[in-house]
C-alpha cells in the first residue's frame, strides 16, 4: 500500500510546515559556516520529532516506519544535514529498540523525548566498511566495563546526551566479541575529539569521540556480551531507509527548483525545449520510482516481514538519483546553480552514496540476496529432477 | 665573450622505476627519460653566466640513441648549442669511457673558457667524470660548487665541504662541478621551449672521434642493478599488559644488536 | 599522455606541470579557503608567456597553438583549476580580439594581453536566458560618440581583475538575439561598475561577478568584427571554452584519480588494502578510462583549431561527454576514498567542487545536442 493515511498525510503536512519555517530560510547560513544548530532542538522540541520513533509507553510518537520515512523525507528537502542530525539519533535509538531492557530504554529515550538527541558509534578509522574491525575495547571490572579507544565520523557526537558505543569485549574473537554499550555525555573519560568539516551536510556535527578509562555500569551493555554487530547490522536494516527518505526529499527539491528555475526564465513558454523537458520527465521517474521502492520497504518492515535487501535497495536507489539528480539540477541552472543554495544540493547528495553502509556494501547485501538459492518450494525427490 | 660548454646526462626517471618483488631486479619498462638532476643546474649556470655577460653555451652528452629526446628539452634552458654522442656503447660505459668519449669531443669542439658539469649523475652518481675530464684534459678542476663567478677569465668558487665551505680561485680554463644549492633551474617558459627548435644542435659520430678500442672499454662491468625493498617486519606485540610488550620489543631489539 | 602531441607540445605540457608542482600546488588549498584573486600567481603566469600561448609572436604571444593551451590548461589544473580558469577566461578575451580584431585593435590590445599587463574577461551571458530579451537586458544603443551600453552581464568570470572585457550586447531589442554585437570595453570605463562577488561552489580564486553598465559611452572603435556579428563571436569563443574548459575537467579528474589510486593502496579494511576489491577498481577503471577519453577529444578539438578547421562540433560533443560523465569523475573517486574523501582535510572535496564549475556550467544546458545534431542533420 503506497498511499498515505489521512493521519500520515496530516504528518507530512504538519513536517512540511516545519520545515517551511524553521529549516528552509536557515539551511545556506549554517551550511557556509558548518556551524551546529542547536535553535532547531528547541524549535523541535514541541513536536517531539525527536522522538518520533519510540513508542508510545515511553512517551514518544510512536511513529511506524512509513510514518517516519514520510517525515524525514519533508527534513531532507529542507536541508540534508539538518535532516541528518534527526536521522542520526533515531539510528541511535534504534540499537536499544532493538536489544535494550525496558530500563535501558526508559534511560535512552528519557533524553529524546525531552528533545535531546544520541549518537550511533561503531565506526573507527580502522573499521569503516569493515565495520567488524574496530580496536576499542571494554573490560569488564566488578560490575563495571571500562572503556578505551576511539571512534570516528559519528554524527551528533558533540551535542548528544545519550550515545550508543560498540566495543570489544572480546578482543580474541574479533568481530564475534564486540558489545555494545550505553554511555552518557560527560562520563569522566569521555571526551570530544576533532570536528569535521565536511564537503556537505556541514550543519550536521561530525567528530570524534575519545575514550580513557571510561567507566560504564555493566547494566549499561545492550543485549549479551558479543552480540554488537548483530545489534548494529539489524539497527543498520532500520536505518538504511532513512537515507533513502533523505535522499528522496533532496532529490524532490532539486526538481522543485529546476522547475521554479525554468519558469521564471520562460514565463511565456510552458515547456523550454525537448531536451530540458526529458530531463524533468527523467527527473520525475526516478523520484517516483524511489518513492515507491521506499514505501514498499516501510510497508514490509511495518508488516513484520523481511525487508534488509529493500533496505539495501531503497538506500542504494534514491542515494544513487540523488547525486546524478542534483548534478543535473546544477547543469541546467547553469551559474545560477554554482553560486546559490543548488549547489549545496550537489554537497550534500554525496555523502549519501557514502554513510551507513557505502553503495559498494549495499551491492554486496543485495547480490548476495539475488545469488542465494531459492528455497525450494517442495522437497527434492531423490533421483528426480 | 667566454666559451662555456656544459656536460649533461639523458638519465631514466627514477620515480618511474619499479623493482620487481620476486627478483628484486628493476623494471624500467615505463620509465621517461629526464635530464639528470644536478646537471639541470650546471645547465641553467652556464646560461645564466652567458645571459648576464654574452658569451656561447655549448651542451654535449653522451648517450645511447635515447639522448635524441633530450636535443629540445636541454635547449630550451639557455644553450646556444647542443652536440650529442648517441651510441650503444654508452649502455656499458663506465666512468672512465665516458670521460674519454666526453674528453675527445671537447678537444674537438673547444677550446673552452669553463668546463661545467652536475656533482654527479641522478642514476649512476660516481662523481668522477669532473675529475677524470679535468685530468684528461690537464685543467683545474672545482668540485662541490655551491656558488660561483666567471670574470675576466678567473673563476671564484664556493665549495660546500662535509663541515666548513672553502672559497677557491683559479684562472683560465676550468672544469667546474656543482651542487644543487646553486640556483633554482627555471622552468622553461613557451617562447624558450618554440625557440629550442631553431637552435643548432650536431650528432658526433662516436667514430670521429678517433678512440681506440681500449679508451671505449669499460674498466669496470656494471652485473645487474637491483632495487632495494625495505620490508616490514611486521611483528606484533599482543601481551595483556602494556609492559610486558615493552619488554619483549626491547629484547628483540636488542637481539637485533641494538644497545 | 603525449599522444597526438609534438615533442614542443610535451615539452610544454612539462613545463606547465613544474610550474604547478613548484607554483600552484603550496597554494591550492588556501587559495579555496580565502577566495583571494592570487595577483602573483598571474604574474607567474605572464612570466611563463602561458598568457599569450596562442597570439601571434607579432604581437608578443607564444604562438603555440591550441593544442598547447589545452596542455597548460589540464596540466595547471592537475594543481588548481581555480588558477586554470583565470587563465581560460583571459585567453576567450585574447582570442575574439585576435580572431576578429582589426588591425589597430590587435595592437592595442594583443601585445598587453600576450605579456599579462592587462588581464581579459569574457562578458556574454545574462540572467536572462535570452540575450537582448528582459529588464537588465545589456542594450547598445547608437550614440553621438560611439555607442551608449545600459544593462547588466551576470557571472562574469575575472570580473573586477580583468583589466578589458570583450562584452556581447543586443544591437536592436525589436530583433533579440540576431542583433548582437561584441565590443572591446576597459574595465576604467565610466558608469561600468563590477557587482558583490558571487560566491562559487568551487573555483575560488577566480573571481565571478555582474558587470552592471549605467550608460557606458564607448567609441565607434571598441566595436569588434561587424555589428551583427555577436553571435559568431560567441559562439566560436564559447567552443573554444569548450575545449579548454574540458581541459581542466581532465586536469581534475586526473589529480583525482591518482589520488585515490595511491590512498586505495594504503586504505586496508577486511586485512587487505581496498585497491584488491574489485569495487574500487572499477569505479577507479572507470574515472580513469572516462578521463582518458575526454583527453582524447578535447585534444582532436584543439587540434582542428591550429590546423584551422572548423571546430564547433567537436567541441560541442567533448562538452557534452562531460556533461554526461564529467561530474563522475568526482562522484566516484570521493566514493573510493569514502569518508575521507568527503572531509575538506583532504583534496578532493576542493575538485569535487572544483569539477562541477568546469564540466556543468557555461552553455545553455541543451546547447551541445543543438550543435552536434544541426551538424548531422544539414
Amino acid at each position: 500500500m503506497s498511499i498515505l493515511t489521512a493521519a500520515q498525510k496530516q504528518i507530512q503536512a504538519d513536517n512540511v510546515a516545519f520545515v517551511a519555517k524553521e529549516i528552509i530560510p536557515f539551511a545556506a547560513q549554517y551550511d557556509k559556516t558548518g556551524e551546529f544548530h542547536p535553535y532547531l532542538l528547541d524549535a523541535a522540541r514541541e513536536s517531539k520529532i525527536f522522538a518520533m520513533a519510540i513508542p508510545k509507553e515511553y512517551g514518544g510518537l510512536d511513529y511506524d516506519a512509513l510514518t517516519q520515512a514520510v517525515v524525514l523525507e519533508a527534513w531532507g528537502y529542507g536541508c540534508a544535514g539538518m535532516a541528518t542530525t534527526l536521522a542520526a539519533s533515531v539510528l541511535s535509538m534504534d540499537s536499544v529498540m532493538v536489544a535494550g531492557t525496558d530500563a535501558q530504554k526508559k534511560a535512552f529515550y528519557g533524553p529524546m523525548v525531552r528533545g535531546e538527541i544520541g549518537s550511533f558509534g561503531l565506526t573507527e578509522p580502522s573499521a569503516g566498511s569493515d565495520a567488524g574491525n574496530g580496536k576499542s575495547t571494554a573490560v569488564k571490572v566488578g560490575d563495571e566495563y571500562i572503556l578505551n579507544g576511539s571512534k570516528c565520523w559519528i554524527t551528533n557526537g558533540g551535542y548528544s546526551s545519550v550515545f550508543v558505543i560498540y566495543a570489544l569485549t572480546d578482543p580474541a574473537a574479533g568481530m564475534k566479541g564486540i558489545s555494545a554499550f550505553i554511555v552518557e555525555k560527560g562520563t569522566p573519560g569521555f571526551t570530544i575529539g576533532t570536528v569535521d568539516h565536511k564537503l556537505g551536510i556541514r550543519s550536521s556535527n561530525t567528530v570524534e569521540l575519545l575514550f580513557k578509562d571510561v567507566h560504564i555500569p555493566a547494566a549499561n551493555l545492550l543485549g549479551k556480551e558479543g552480540e554488537g554487530m548483530k545489534i548494529a547490522m539489524k539497527t543498520l536494516d532500520m536505518a538504511r531507509p532513512a537515507i533513502a527518505s533523505l535522499s528522496l526529499g533532496l532529490s524532490q527539491r532539486a526538481l522543485d527548483e529546476c522547475v521554479k528555475h525554468l519558469q521564471q526564465q520562460y514565463p511565456e513558454k510552458a515547456q523550454p525545449g525537448q531536451t530540458l523537458q526529458f530531463k524533468l520527465a527523467d527527473m520525475k521517474i526516478e523520484i517516483e520510482a524511489a518513492r515507491q521502492l521506499l514505501y514498499h520497504a516501510m510497508n514490509l518492515r511495518d508488516a513484520g516481514l523481511p525487508y534488509s535487501a529493500e533496505s539495501a535497495m531503497t538506500k542504494t536507489f534514491s542515494s544513487d538519483m540523488a547525486m546524478k539528480i542534483t548534478t543535473q539540477a546544477v547543469q541546467l541552472m547553469g551559474t545560477f546553480g554554482y553560486t546559490t543554495g543548488i549547489a549545496k544540493l550537489m554537497r550534500d547528495a554525496k555523502i549519501m552514496q557514502i554513510y551507513e553502509g557505502t553503495n559498494q556494501i549495499q551491492r554486496l547485501v543485495i547480490s548476495r540476496a539475488v545469488l542465494a538459492p531459492a528455497r525450494p518450494a517442495v522437497a527434492v525427490q531423490k533421483g528426480g529432477i | 665573450m667566454p666559451k662555456l660548454l656544459v656536460c649533461y646526462k639523458w638519465v631514466l626517471n627514477e620515480q618511474d622505476i619499479k623493482i620487481r618483488p620476486d627478483d628484486l631486479s628493476l623494471d624500467t619498462s615505463r620509465a621517461k627519460g629526464k635530464i639528470s638532476d644536478f646537471d639541470r643546474n650546471a645547465i641553467e649556470e652556464a646560461s645564466l653566466i652567458v645571459e648576464q655577460q654574452g658569451g656561447t653555451v655549448d651542451a654535449l652528452s653522451y648517450g645511447t640513441s635515447a639522448v635524441k629526446q633530450s636535443v629540445k628539452d636541454v635547449l630550451s634552458r639557455g644553450p646556444n648549442r647542443l652536440l650529442w654522442v648517441g651510441d650503444p656503447s654508452a649502455e656499458e660505459a663506465d666512468a672512465y669511457v665516458i670521460a674519454s668519449v666526453l674528453a675527445a669531443a671537447i678537444r674537438k669542439n673547444g677550446p673552452y673558457d669553463l668546463i661545467l658539469c652536475g656533482e654527479g649523475s641522478s642514476d649512476m652518481f660516481y662523481q668522477q667524470i669532473p675529475a677524470r675530464l679535468a685530468a684528461l684534459l690537464d685543467l683545474p678542476c672545482l668540485t662541490f660548487v655551491q656558488k660561483m663567478t666567471l670574470e675576466g677569465g678567473a673563476v671564484t668558487a664556493l665549495r660546500k665541504l662535509g663541515d666548513c665551505t672553502e672559497q677557491v680561485s683559479v684562472t683560465g680554463p676550468a672544469v667546474v662541478s656543482v651542487l644543487s644549492e646553486i640556483n633554482k633551474p627555471r622552468i622553461p617558459s613557451l617562447k624558450q621551449v618554440l625557440g629550442a627548435a631553431k637552435k643548432p644542435s650536431e650528432e658526433i659520430p662516436i667514430a670521429s672521434l678517433g678512440l681506440t678500442p681500449e679508451e671505449l672499454a669499460p674498466k669496470a662491468v656494471r652485473k645487474s642493478p637491483k632495487g632495494f625493498l625495505m620490508n616490514r617486519k611486521n611483528v606484533v606485540y599482543k601481551e595483556s599488559d602494556a609492559a610486558a610488550n615493552v619488554a619483549k620489543l626491547v629484547a628483540s631489539l636488542a637481539a637485533e644488536g641494538l644497545r | 599522455m603525449s599522444i597526438l602531441l609534438t615533442e614542443e607540445q610535451e615539452l610544454i605540457g612539462q613545463s606547465a606541470r613544474e610550474f604547478a608542482k613548484e607554483y600552484l600546488d603550496p597554494i591550492a588549498a588556501e587559495l579555496d579557503h580565502t577566495g583571494q584573486f592570487p595577483a602573483a600567481i598571474v604574474k607567474q603566469l605572464a612570466a611563463q608567456d602561458f598568457l599569450g600561448l596562442f597570439v601571434a609572436s607579432e604581437y608578443g604571444g607564444a604562438e603555440a597553438g591550441y593544442v598547447s593551451l589545452v596542455e597548460v590548461v589540464e596540466n595547471l589544473s592537475r594543481s588548481s583549476a581555480a588558477v586554470a580558469s583565470i587563465l581560460v577566461n583571459h585567453s576567450l578575451a585574447a582570442y575574439a580580439i585576435q580572431r576578429w580584431g582589426d588591425a589597430a585593435q590587435k595592437q592595442a590590445f594583443l601585445p598587453a594581453l600576450a605579456a599579462g599587463g592587462t588581464l581579459g574577461g569574457f562578458a556574454v551571458f545574462e540572467h536572462g536566458p535570452t540575450p537582448g530579451v528582459g529588464p537588465n537586458a545589456l542594450i547598445a544603443t547608437k550614440h553621438a560618440a560611439g555607442w551608449a551600453l545600459k544593462g547588466t552581464k551576470a557571472y562574469v568570470r575575472n570580473a573586477g581583475a580583468a583589466d578589458v572585457y570583450v562584452v556581447l550586447a543586443c544591437t536592436d531589442p525589436a530583433a533579440g538575439a540576431k542583433a548582437q554585437a561584441a565590443f572591446i570595453v576597459p574595465a576604467k570605463a565610466i558608469g561600468l561598475s563590477v557587482g558583490p562577488l558571487a560566491e562559487t561552489m568551487g573555483l575560488k580564486g577566480c573571481p565571478v561577478a555582474d558587470l552592471v553598465f549605467d550608460d557606458v559611452v564607448i567609441a565607434d572603435s571598441a566595436l569588434l568584427g561587424g555589428p551583427t556579428d555577436g553571435q559568431t563571436i560567441t559562439t566560436e569563443t564559447l567552443a573554444l571554452a569548450s575545449v579548454a574548459e574540458a581541459a581542466q575537467t581532465a586536469g581534475i579528474g586526473q589529480a583525482a584519480v591518482e589520488h585515490a589510486a595511491a590512498y586505495s593502496k594504503t586504505r586496508v579494511q577486511f586485512g587487505r588494502p581496498i585497491a584488491t576489491l574489485q569495487a574500487i577498481q572499477t569505479l577507479l577503471a572507470e574515472t580513469a578510462a572516462d578521463c582518458h577519453l575526454a583527453r582524447l577529444g578535447l585534444r582532436c578539438a584543439a587540434k582542428l583549431m591550429d590546423d584551422g578547421e572548423p571546430f564547433l562540433v567537436e567541441a560541442a560533443m567533448v562538452k557534452q561527454f562531460l556533461a554526461r560523465n564529467g561530474a563522475k569523475l568526482l562522484i566516484d573517486t570521493v566514493q573510493v576514498e569514502g569518508g575521507f574523501g568527503y572531509s575538506e582535510f583532504m583534496p578532493l572535496p576542493r575538485l569535487f567542487r572544483d569539477i562541477a564549475g568546469t564540466t556543468l556550467l557555461d552553455a545553455p544546458a541543451d546547447y551541445p545536442e543543438k550543435t552536434i545534431a544541426a551538424a548531422l542533420l544539414a
